[in-house]
């Protein structure tokens, strides 16, 4: 009987204009995400590599221990992800690198090492033409594909039950839930036709193109994601279908959905952040170079009060000024991790909040299995992190394998002298891995579940309850 | 009379329904949101404007010789970008007003950013949830103004009267309008009373007017999308079908259209050559400039090119070159703050001032030049593109009803044009004020040794926005599409329904 009634519902659906319209809509979109991302992507590639040669090649082209120890890694950068297309996750707004030059200077010939410094992006300062949101599949899914999911069920029922036809089906012995089921199917099935041809279809213009690999894993993360959207279809028609039910007439209906829709898809995401981000003050810029040149100042004013002592000393004159320049590496790196994470912390309060919005659950699902986005960004400063421990201990590592070395860090004097061939030392290398994935997306992914259960359950009861 | 009757019946008929008391009710609790958060945004921008006003006053007033001056400018938040923030909560705030280049709003930096990661979640403004929900609301009461009754019978029954085809057509719209302006009158009320209670910000006459401005254009935009919704209605027998039709439109204008159309006109990459060209010809200028001045250094009475007089050590001295090659930027900063003068140099000081007298203004010139030819580039590069791209957004209703909104609000791109162009003249002020000083070939120029300059006199920069009647020049082509586009429809919906069958 289910099969009965999901094959009357498909046949019903396939016929309507509202099919048509769907399908010509998906396709054009996805179309228009696949040429773009066929032409962006390789320019994309290539930026990433050339600045990752170029600063690689700085990098090597030191040869003695003091000045790798000084100088530092320069620009490590943040390798763009090969799903650009399906979420682009606001990545502009995110700086593609980190830093880590010397910026302190102590005396006049005396400079702290390196430390690690986040740059802001500041993409519209200079952009004067108009806002968009990029179509990618993250667009397509989180609004189209439920503005269309509400479009196919808002009248599942209630138009069935104005009709009277709703009369005429129940009053065979098929059980309450399964017409339900049937109902929920069919409009499931009809919708992910298109959708699922859409996707194949821009997946195909995209591996055409000769510049693009897809690879093994890409493949497994994009079956995830398709997952991922037609939960999130799910979710939608179960809503459809309890406010289809809950209502006496379709035009009510589908008031109440596209309100509920305008309300959890376009208004929330924004106004819940900005209500949420305003509970907590990061530390402003201007407070930020405040703090810093005074303990700068600080920081030489001590260090000028102790070189007195040291005159005429000059084994004591090298201790002091090893000890100040990790004193001043290690406070200007704290005061920029501080910074950061004061704006993390933020950024992180506002999108908990924002989670309410299916639309930003299906978001933050996307961004972490594409690897863009926030959440990626998050990854990649843990890698330029467990990098800059690395090349710090690469030094002392060398540092200490010479034996005529005096072992002061911080002093040319006092460190190994011995040529460093270039390729030993460590190249920063971004990675993503999809394990860690699963745990950033777990949560996102049982909220996902756990609303759809609820609004499935709560239009079960409905359903169940109403007086035909 | 017969006219009043129909009215009355649809104004009862709308007012009474469930999806006329939803739409009040959602309207509100956005707009009222909303407008406390964005109140308390504009508060917090206003603050660090403050803030940096007064900063830079101190610095200047820090200043001891007239080479070092620092004149930066900040550009104050726009109050109504509470109805539509366009660019201004986007482009540089704060600009560095020198007389050796002119300014323009690439060259500016953002002050007052607590968190730039917060650019990650879009920000909304109150013609944004008209755009959204209004055109909504419209569609959803027009869609069975016509088919509604057609398949329900009255349409015939109503036809029986004496009355005409064109009386029936406008007290539909008539209604439908006065019922769809409940909510956004009332939410526009409420903001506007948000906004007087609030204690950081006094509204003047004009923002009343601009406001009004704002509140005529959402009128027009309101009644094209009920004119759409009318014209499927009146094309199409059944409401199932012209309901559809009408959200698929609606998703298509307001969600789809303007993302995916400036995707399709971005493919055209900003010319890379024009910009090239534009910066080999202001690199000559420069050069020029640069040659001029090292044929003085070379000819004056101190031996060799040295720009610092041979005065070096701890003398403060500088010289920069900025080049900017993606926004053109070039210009060439030289100056020098000496607190204390050794007498061995005295005798070098009459060069000096000889040498400022003589450099500065070419420096001056050299940047006019630049501008001349950065302001055609930047014209062509950026500007039309970003002219073309609201161009092609026009030919969807939301566009032009944004654009229109912007134009009162002045956060549009003139709007924003102002300001800058307030800065060039303020660059002009700060010039004269040097001039009238005799400041380049002054000892001040270079050294407070014998004095700091007193400041007393200069100039101060205020930024007045355009008036009213610019706001409405400027609002009017989208205004009048906007009006166009309604008479149209109306027209066509007339036509097709005398023409129609009941």
């Amino acid at each position: 009987m289910i099969w009965h009634i999901i094959k009357r519902e498909l046949y019903d659906n396939l016929n309507s204009l509202r099919f048509t319209l769907a399908t010509a809509l998906l396709f054009v979109l996805m179309l228009i995400n696949a040429v773009i991302h066929v032409q962006e992507h390789p320019e994309r590639m290539q930026k990433y590599h050339d600045a990752t040669t170029k600063s690689l090649n700085t990098l090597r082209s030191r040869t003695d221990l003091f000045s790798i120890a000084q100088e530092g890694p320069g620009n490590l950068y943040k390798k763009p992800s090969s799903l650009y297309f399906c979420e682009e996750g606001g990545d502009i707004f995110l700086p593609d690198y980190a830093y880590g030059i010397p910026r302190v200077q102590i005396a006049n010939n005396l400079r702290a090492f390196w430390s690690l410094y986040y740059p802001g992006a500041f993409p519209n300062v200079f952009n004067i033409r108009p806002d968009t949101v990029k179509v990618d599949w993250g667009f397509v899914i989180g609004y189209v594909l439920s503005l269309i999911a509400i479009l196919f069920t808002f009248d599942s029922i209630s138009s069935e039950r104005e009709r009277g036809t709703l009369r005429l089906v129940l009053s065979n012995s098929v059980p309450r839930h399964t017409v339900l089921i049937g109902k929920f199917l069919g409009a499931l099935v009809s919708i992910s036709i298109p959708f699922t041809l859409a996707i194949l279809m821009n997946l195909l213009v995209i591996s055409m193109s000769r510049d693009i690999n897809l690879g093994a894993d890409v493949w497994i993360r994009l079956c995830i994601i398709f997952i991922i959207a037609i939960l999130y279809l799910c979710l939608f028609i179960a809503l459809g279908l309890l406010v289809s039910s809950s209502v006496q007439n379709s035009v009510a209906s589908l008031v109440i959905l596209l309100l509920t829709w305008c309300v959890f898809v376009v208004f929330v995401p924004s106004t819940l952040a900005s209500i949420a981000s305003g509970f907590s003050n990061p530390m402003t810029y201007d407070e930020y170079f405040k703090r810093r040149n005074q303990n700068i100042k600080n920081l030489k004013e001590e260090y000028v009060a102790l070189l007195q002592e040291t005159r005429g000393l000059p084994n004591k004159k090298i201790q002091l000024d090893s000890e100040y320049v990790t004193k001043g590496t290690e406070q200007e790196e704290r005061l920029s991790q501080e910074q950061l994470n004061q704006q993390i912390a933020q950024i992180q309060l506002a999108r908990s909040v924002t989670r309410i919005s299916p639309v930003t659950l299906i978001q933050h699902l996307l961004e972490v299995f594409v690897g863009t986005g926030f959440e990626r960004h998050q990854q990649f400063l843990e890698n330029v992190h467990r990098y800059a421990r690395q090349y710090r201990e690469f030094v002392t590592d060398m540092d200490r394998a010479d034996p005529d070395s005096l072992h002061i860090i911080g002093v040319r004097d006092g460190m190994s002298k011995k040529p460093i061939s270039p390729e030993s030392i460590p190249a920063f290398e971004d990675t993503l891995s999809l394990s860690r994935d699963f745990n950033a997306a777990a949560i996102n992914l049982l909220l996902l579940v756990l609303f759809f259960v609820v609004l499935s359950f709560a239009a079960y009861l409905v359903f169940v309850r109403i007086e035909v | 009379m017969m006219l009043t009757t129909l009215i009355r019946r649809e104004l009862l008929d709308n007012l009474m329904t469930f999806r006329f008391a939803a739409a009040v009710f959602i309207m509100l609790l956005l707009v009222v949101a909303n407008t406390v958060v964005l109140i308390k945004d504009y508060d917090r921008r206003l603050a660090s404007y403050n803030v940096a006003v007064k900063s830079n006053q101190e610095q200047l007033l820090g200043r001891r010789t007239y080479s070092i001056s620092s004149w930066d400018v900040v550009r104050p938040p726009n109050l109504l970008s509470i109805f539509n923030a366009g660019l201004d909560k986007r482009l540089s705030n704060e600009i560095f007003v020198f007389y050796g280049f002119v300014p323009t709003w690439w060259d500016g930096q953002v002050h007052g950013s607590t968190n730039p990661l917060l650019n990650l979640f879009s920000s909304i403004d109150i013609v944004f949830i008209f755009e959204v929900v209004l055109s909504l609301m419209s569609l959803i009461f027009a869609y069975d103004a016509l088919a509604g009754e057609r398949e329900r019978g009255t349409l015939r029954l109503v036809l029986t009267h004496p009355v005409s085809r064109a009386k029936i057509l406008l007290a539909k719209y008539v209604s439908a309008m006065l019922c769809l302006l409940v909510p956004l009158l009332i939410s526009l009320l409420l903001v506007v009373i948000l906004l007087t209670t609030s204690t950081i910000v006094s509204l003047k006459v004009d923002d009343f007017l601009r406001i009004g401005g704002i509140v005529l254009s959402s009128i027009a935009y309101l009644s094209v999308f009920y004119l759409i919704g009318m014209l499927i209605s009146a094309v199409i027998r059944r409401t199932g079908t012209a309901l559809m039709l009408a959200m698929f439109v609606w998703g298509f204008w307001v969600l789809v259209y303007p993302n995916v159309i400036l995707v399709a006109v971005n493919l055209a990459q900003p010319s890379q050559e024009r910009l090239a060209s534009a910066f080999n010809q202001i690199e000559q200028i420069w050069e020029e400039f640069d040659r001029e001045r090292k044929d003085f250094l070379a000819n004056d009475p101190i031996p060799g090119e040295d720009p610092h007089f041979g005065m070096e050590g701890g003398s403060g001295f500088h010289e920069i070159w900025y080049k900017e090659k993606s926004t053109l930027l070039y210009t060439y900063i030289a100056g020098s703050y000496i607190n204390k003068l050794d007498d061995e140099f005295e005798p070098q000081v009459p060069h000096v001032q000889n040498y400022y007298r003589f450099m500065v203004p070419r420096n001056i010139d050299a940047a006019e030049r630049t501008w001349l030819v950065r302001k055609q580039a930047l014209e062509s590069v950026f500007i039309r593109p970003a002219i073309v791209d609201r161009i092609f957004l026009r030919f969807s209703p939301v566009g032009m009803y944004d654009a229109a909104t912007q134009a009162w609000a002045g956060t549009d791109l003139f709007g924003l044009r102002d300001f800058y162009e307030a800065t060039r003249k303020y660059r002009r002020t700060v010039i004269d004020y040097l001039y009238d000083k005799n400041a380049f070939g002054d000892r001040r120029w270079f050294s407070a040794d014998k004095g700091a300059v007193d400041w007393d006199g200069s100039p101060q920069f205020s930024f007045q926005r355009s008036g009213v009647h610019i706001n409405a020049m400027r609002a009017l082509p989208d205004l009048l599409l906007l009006l166009m586009m309604n008479v149209i429809l109306f027209l066509v919906i007339y036509l097709i329904f005398q023409r129609s069958e009941v």
